[in-house]
């Protein structure tokens, strides 16, 4: 039985300047149906530009895997996408057949995942999962396959005779390694990494991050970023976007984000990260702990825990407790959800 | 930044589990157990608790509700007779009274299944949990026994020893139904045991300073109840297979009334190609209702033993309370 | 420089790598010529990467497991080898140990009363009327309010950083002298840690603990230790007071750990670092020589043949290095036992 596979509907070489990769609008997923339903994202807009690397950071829980599978179009039940949209290239997934969804993932999107280290089957050969996966998309030879296979290991810096090995044969970064291979054999135009290297050292964790950096260098493939390592993303995104219990509170360049955060919760998680130079001072971090999504408070949804929302200011108080706040560009190009913000610099 | 205050402490989450339910009254706790006020408070454990109290008051009370003699003796002019105001669940065809069968019948099928079970259960949790928290030779020499036990088959067994002490009562019964079941249930003891006894909350209770004794008993083993409940019953209702089912072969101790007895004069009277269903059906439904008990308590422990399961019972159960009392 | 709460001397732990009975056995060098002083009133951090043996030593502090060699030394005494139920009992009431998950080291069938009424029992540190009350006082110096309605609870209730706490509140129960925390903070969510990091800070500050914090990240190393010891597959390879090192390091393996760890302050500028081949993690049966040689830019010839020595080259820091901290440097930093 042979299966034609067409193409993708031509993509121009070279995006249209202003026209996103992926572009999220409003978007809303939900876990479960009816009064037990969940709202794990709950209108998100994201934008990820050609070349770009783009950072999610946030505090466990808060939806940033959501937004990754929904990018990816691989929600299953009881997930569910209940608002907005989702646009590659400015065309609208949501209303996409089934065939040209299997299509778009790791052709378009690739995905490394958050338990990717053991996502790799143990009992098959690093290389024949590699021949598996791309068969899977694309009509080549077995030979070939390998021959891709090989030429992506050298890539992210693995001995090519290892395509022969068993996973268990590899260390987790070297296994971490090959996932992020196997994710640019398609030659995708968005690579999502949902914390990619949270279970590696240091060191192993820096050596894998300035690789994929060289890489997304050469062949010009845009990046989202997952992790909650903030002082990671800050090196290595471009613009990064901080999400709060399934909302998305502050955006900006990284390194305007560093030097004048605006949403309290960000200058939080700022405050939750130790230098490892310069002078240190007792930290505070953020009070509580982040809301349960099936009872999420009225109004700003970090309002309980922000130290800017006191009783003290009645006005400021009863918006913050009732009115949900949207994002605004404060600047250009950096975006806050925040009543107080802007009122108080 | 410095508006930030400085609060350096989580306050306690906002969800609060109702403490109606799970608190348990230190008063009343004297008088009945913790556990089985749990087990009361859980709906399965409480159907399969009154429905095993009630098997066990029938047996109590069974001379007061018919005559022992009734339940062993042959009596040809009752014969065949379908169940009637006089005899309940009707006759067999030796005029033997199935009601009687019953609930006489009742007390020593109890009382096997669960001495046997019992028994079993606590040679397998002391030697398999034991053994395997401590490890080394002792593991390896329990491992060894077990090994042995298990591959002991039960029937045989029995059949060799009545044979060989030429009797057939109820102590040797026990006693060999738990040497051959025992090693079963020790195994998967024991592996639950391995698992648990590398988690960090083992190893912190030994910084704790907790005695091997008190890390066995009072830290691994709660643990394991619903393990440990499910192999005595197990054992219980294999016990009273095995009783039935040496009946069958006519090993069994035919002078005395047991549910294993009735059946197997129902099967040598081939009652039922005689249309006489209620001479195996009665017994049969003994064992039957008995075993649904014990299968809604096992179920019952599984879920008041762990905390989990507990609270969202607890919690769903008040949650319909308060939905009732608000329509 | 004051006394020390706990000392090591040359502590060893191998563990076999094969399970073979006959013939040469091969090892796990897990741990290997470990020797550092905990003071009251002071946080050691001890750093390295994963499988470099952190673990081990501070469960070797703990005596969860009995060193192959080597001392422990307690109030004077080398304890590692006594093992009568009575010493145990007065160790375990001076040194407590906090778990890396605060998921694992909690029993799931316990309430937390149980997990803090039990310490205070074995140990006999209040009358038994009193176990209540101090029950109470615990949670509520780990900030755990109210603390009548937390005690009832069971873990699963708890939130990571709560359970976290119930676990450092159960440590507290029998008033420790010394305090080991293996990764105490690395499984909870970003925003909860700098609160248990706070919390260790305030009981050094109130309670003058010696504490060893084990962890891999370096910048949380900083904000709480004095001093800092850098573990390398099973050794350690560098050790001196924290500042000083991190301005400073003198074994190259603390230079690449540095610059591999990601820095706020440092801004969005990208560090690199050089990739080599090597594994920080313990290994079996090595063989002479650094054991950092095949990923060492500053390697030399002596470097694959003789295993460096532990030399205070700078002041009251000391590494494991011929070239940077060179015999000819100073004096041998750790005092031979015999
Ligand atoms: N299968 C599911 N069913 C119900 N709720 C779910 C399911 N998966 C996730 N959730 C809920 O959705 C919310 C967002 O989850 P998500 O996995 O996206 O978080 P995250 O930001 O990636 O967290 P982490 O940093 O821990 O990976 C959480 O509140 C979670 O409990
Ligand atoms: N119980 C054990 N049995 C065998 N090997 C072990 C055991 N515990 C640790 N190891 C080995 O010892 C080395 C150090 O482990 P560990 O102390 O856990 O490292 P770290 O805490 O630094 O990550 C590793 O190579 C590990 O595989
Ligand atoms: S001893 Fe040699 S190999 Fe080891 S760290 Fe020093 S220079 Fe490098
Ligand atoms: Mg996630
Ligand atoms: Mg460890």
């Amino acid at each position: 039985m042979t299966e034609v596979i067409e193409p993708m509907p031509a993509a121009p070489a070279i995006p249209a300047p202003g026209v996103p990769i992926i572009e999220l609008r409003q978007l809303a997923v939900e876990y479960g149906a009816g009064d037990r339903s969940v709202r794990a994202v709950d209108g998100v807009d994201l934008a990820v530009h050609a070349g770009e690397v783009v950072g999610l950071a946030g505090e466990s829980g808060c939806g940033k895997s959501t937004v990754a599978n929904a990018i990816m179009q691989i929600l299953r039940p009881p997930a569910r996408i209940a608002g907005g949209s989702i646009l590659f290239r400015g065309e609208d997934l949501v209303d996409k057949g089934r065939e040209e969804l299997r299509r778009y993932r790791w052709r378009n999107v690739a995905m490394v995942f958050q338990s990717a280290m053991s996502s790799l089957n143990p009992v098959m050969r690093v290389g024949d999962q590699f021949v598996d996966m791309m068969r899977a998309h694309e009509p080549v030879s077995r030979n070939a396959a390998l021959a891709r296979a090989e030429e992506l290991l050298g890539v992210v810096g693995i001995d090519r005779r290892r395509v022969r090995a068993f996973p268990h044969e590899l260390s987790g970064g070297m296994r971490q390694r090959v996932i992020i291979a196997m994710a640019l054999a398609l030659e995708p135009q968005l690579l999502i990494m949902d914390e990619p290297t949270t279970a590696l050292d240091v060191v192993v964790q820096r050596e894998i991050l300035q690789q994929v950096q060289d890489l997304q260098r050469e062949f010009g493939f845009a990046i989202l970023f997952i992790t909650h390592d903030l002082s990671l993303l800050i090196e290595f995104a471009d613009r990064i976007a901080i999400m709060y219990a399934g909302e998305i509170v502050e955006t900006a360049p990284s390194a305007r984000l560093q030097a004048s955060p605006r949403h309290p919760y960000t200058r939080g998680l700022m405050e939750s990260f130790p230098p490892l130079t310069g002078p240190l001072r007792r930290l505070v971090g953020i009070p509580g702990a982040p809301p349960d999504l099936s009872a999420v408070p009225p109004g700003c949804r970090f309002h309980p825990r922000c130290p800017l929302c006191v009783p003290e200011q009645p006005v400021m108080f009863a918006r913050q407790t009732t009115e949900r706040p949207v994002l605004r560009e404060l600047e250009p190009g950096h975006f806050v959800a925040c009543h107080a913000a802007g009122a108080s610099t | 930044m410095s508006q930030l205050l400085p609060t350096p402490i989580d306050l306690p989450q906002a969800v609060e589990l109702a403490p109606l339910g799970v608190r348990v009254d230190r008063r009343r706790r004297r008088f009945v157990p913790g556990w089985l006020r749990l087990l009361l408070g859980n709906p399965k454990g409480r159907i399969g608790i009154l429905m095993i109290v009630g098997m066990v008051v029938l047996g109590l009370i069974a001379p007061l509700l018919a005559s022992r003699s009734s339940a062993v003796d042959f009596s040809l002019l009752d014969a065949r007779q379908a169940p009637s105001w006089h005899h309940l669940f009707g006759t067999t065809d030796q005029g033997v009274d199935v009601f009687a069968q019953v609930v006489w019948g009742a007390r020593r099928s109890l009382l096997l299944g669960a001495a046997a079970g019992a028994l079993a259960t606590v040679i397998a949790t002391i030697l398999g949990v034991f053994a395997a928290y401590v490890g080394g030779i002792v593991d390896d020499l329990v491992n060894l026994v077990t090994n042995v036990f298990f591959v002991i088959p039960t029937i045989p067994l029995l059949i060799d020893i009545t044979a060989f002490l030429h009797t057939r009562g109820m102590l040797v019964m026990i006693l060999v139904i738990a040497a051959t079941l025992w090693a079963f249930e020790a195994r998967i003891l024991r592996a639950q045991a391995l698992t648990l006894k590398n988690r960090d909350f083992i190893a912190a209770s030994r910084v704790a300073g907790e005695s091997t004794r008190r890390i066995v008993f009072g830290e691994l083993m709660p643990n394991m109840v619903s393990r440990i409940a499910a192999a005595f019953v197990l054992v219980f209702y294999v016990a009273i297979l095995v009783d039935a089912g040496l009946e069958f072969l006519g090993l069994g101790a035919m002078d005395k009334p047991s549910w294993g007895v009735a059946l197997y004069w129902a099967t040598v009277n081939s009652s039922m190609l005689q249309g006489e269903w209620w001479s195996f059906v009665f017994p049969g439904l003994a064992i039957g209702v008995t075993v649904l008990a014990l299968t809604l308590i096992l179920a019952g422990i599984d879920e008041v033993s762990n905390p989990r399961l507990r609270a969202t019972r607890v919690r769903r159960h008040l949650a319909r309370r308060a939905l009732g009392r608000a329509v | 420089m004051s006394e020390a709460a706990l000392e090591v001397r040359h502590l060893e732990k191998r563990f076999a790598a094969d399970a073979r009975f006959v013939g040469r056995r091969s090892y796990v060098h897990a741990v290997d010529d470990v020797s550092f002083m905990l003071r009251p009133g002071t946080i050691t951090a001890l750093v390295g990467e994963s499988g470099s043996g952190k673990s081990t030593v501070a469960r070797l502090l703990a005596r969860l497991y009995a060193p192959t060699a080597g001392s422990v030394i307690y109030r004077g005494k080398d304890v590692a080898r006594d093992k009568s139920r009575r010493s145990v009992l007065r160790y375990r009431s001076q040194v407590q140990m906090i778990f890396q998950d605060p998921f694992g080291s909690l029993n799931p069938v316990k309430t937390i009363r149980h997990h803090l009424e039990r310490p205070l029992r074995i140990h006999g540190i209040v009358e038994r009327d009193e176990v209540e009350d101090r029950v109470h006082e615990l949670l509520r110096t780990v900030g755990l309010v109210p603390p009548g309605h937390v005690a009832d609870k069971y873990p699963h209730e708890l939130s990571g950083g709560q359970r976290q706490r119930v676990a450092i509140a159960r440590t507290l129960a029998v008033e420790p002298v010394v305090l080991l925390a293996d990764e105490p903070t690395s499984m909870l969510d970003v925003s909860i840690r700098i609160g248990i990091l706070n919390l260790m800070l305030k009981l050094k500050e109130e309670r003058d603990i010696a504490f060893l914090y084990v962890t891999h990240d370096l910048a949380s190393a900083r904000y709480l230790a004095d001093d800092i010891l850098v573990m390398y597959a099973g050794q350690i390879v560098e050790q001196g007071p924290i500042e000083q090192v991190l301005a400073d390091p003198l074994h190259p393996y603390t230079k690449l750990l540095l610059s591999a760890a990601a820095d706020p302050e440092a801004g969005v500028e990208t560090k690199r670092i050089e990739v080599r081949k090597g594994l920080a993690s313990a290994a079996v049966d090595p063989p002479d020589g650094c054991r950092f040689v095949g990923r060492c830019p500053l390697a030399i010839d002596v470097c694959s043949r003789v295993t460096p020595a532990l030399v205070e080259a700078h002041p009251g820091q000391a590494a494991r290095c011929h070239v940077t901290a060179p015999a000819s440097a100073g004096i041998a930093a750790v005092p031979s036992t015999s």
